[in-house]
């Protein structure tokens, strides 16, 4: 599933460590869903969404909404 | 393994002992076959004896990955070892076709564990390397 959070976390010079030490995952997973390997969990995508202060959507791409689809 | 989450640190704590039981369990059952050539239900024991060490390390894994908190790794491992289950149930059917028509000799079942362990492992290192190449600092 695409997303903005690359974008989001070099927006505030956060390293994907960083950001996984806030999410309490690991270094792998958040990689593993900048690059769209991996598609959160609900209540993982919840926290992503509130440590950014966003909605879901707004962060996450919904793939039915996607150009070509 | 990611050893830093605390379920992979107990899963180290558990698997250690475990690994050590199953080589002193073998070396055991070795030597008292070599010297005392035991038959019968003694025979069967002592093979027994060195499956339930096999046995508990599947319980040790089973355990990881019930604990596992960070859901992309239990993930990635759950995957790894379904890779290494349909590497093992592969090398079963050739090995059983060749065996059919006799074109190979008896291969003893004992091998599947070894098999799947060591495709699992394969497989956990591709994954981790996919992921070391996607690093991102």
């Amino acid at each position: 599933m695409n997303n903005c959070l690359r974008v989001l976390r070099a927006e505030r010079a956060w390293s994907q460590q960083h950001l996984a030490d806030l999410l309490e995952v690991s270094r792998q997973s958040v990689n593993a869903i900048e690059t769209g390997r991996y598609d959160p969990s609900l209540p993982l995508a919840f926290k992503i969404a509130d440590l950014f202060g966003l909605a879901i959507e707004e962060i996450f791409v919904n793939p039915a909404k996607e150009p070509g689809q | 393994m990611q050893l830093k989450t605390p379920a992979a640190r107990r899963y180290l704590k558990r698997f250690v002992p475990t690994m050590i039981g199953y080589v002193v369990t073998v070396m055991t059952t070795s030597l008292l076959v070599a010297c005392f050539q035991p038959t019968g239900a003694a025979l069967i024991a002592l093979s027994i004896l060195l499956a339930i060490s096999i046995i508990a390390m599947l319980v040790v894994i089973g355990l990881y990955v019930r604990e596992e908190t960070d859901e992309y790794l239990r993930q990635r491992i759950v995957t790894a070892m379904l890779f290494g289950i349909g590497v093992v149930l592969a090398v079963s059917a050739v090995l059983g076709f060749l065996q059919i028509y006799h074109a190979i000799g008896q291969i003893d079942v004992f091998w599947a564990f070894p098999i799947w362990c060591a495709s699992w492992g394969a497989a956990q290192c591709l994954m981790a390397w996919r992921d070391r190449v996607g690093f991102d600092a």
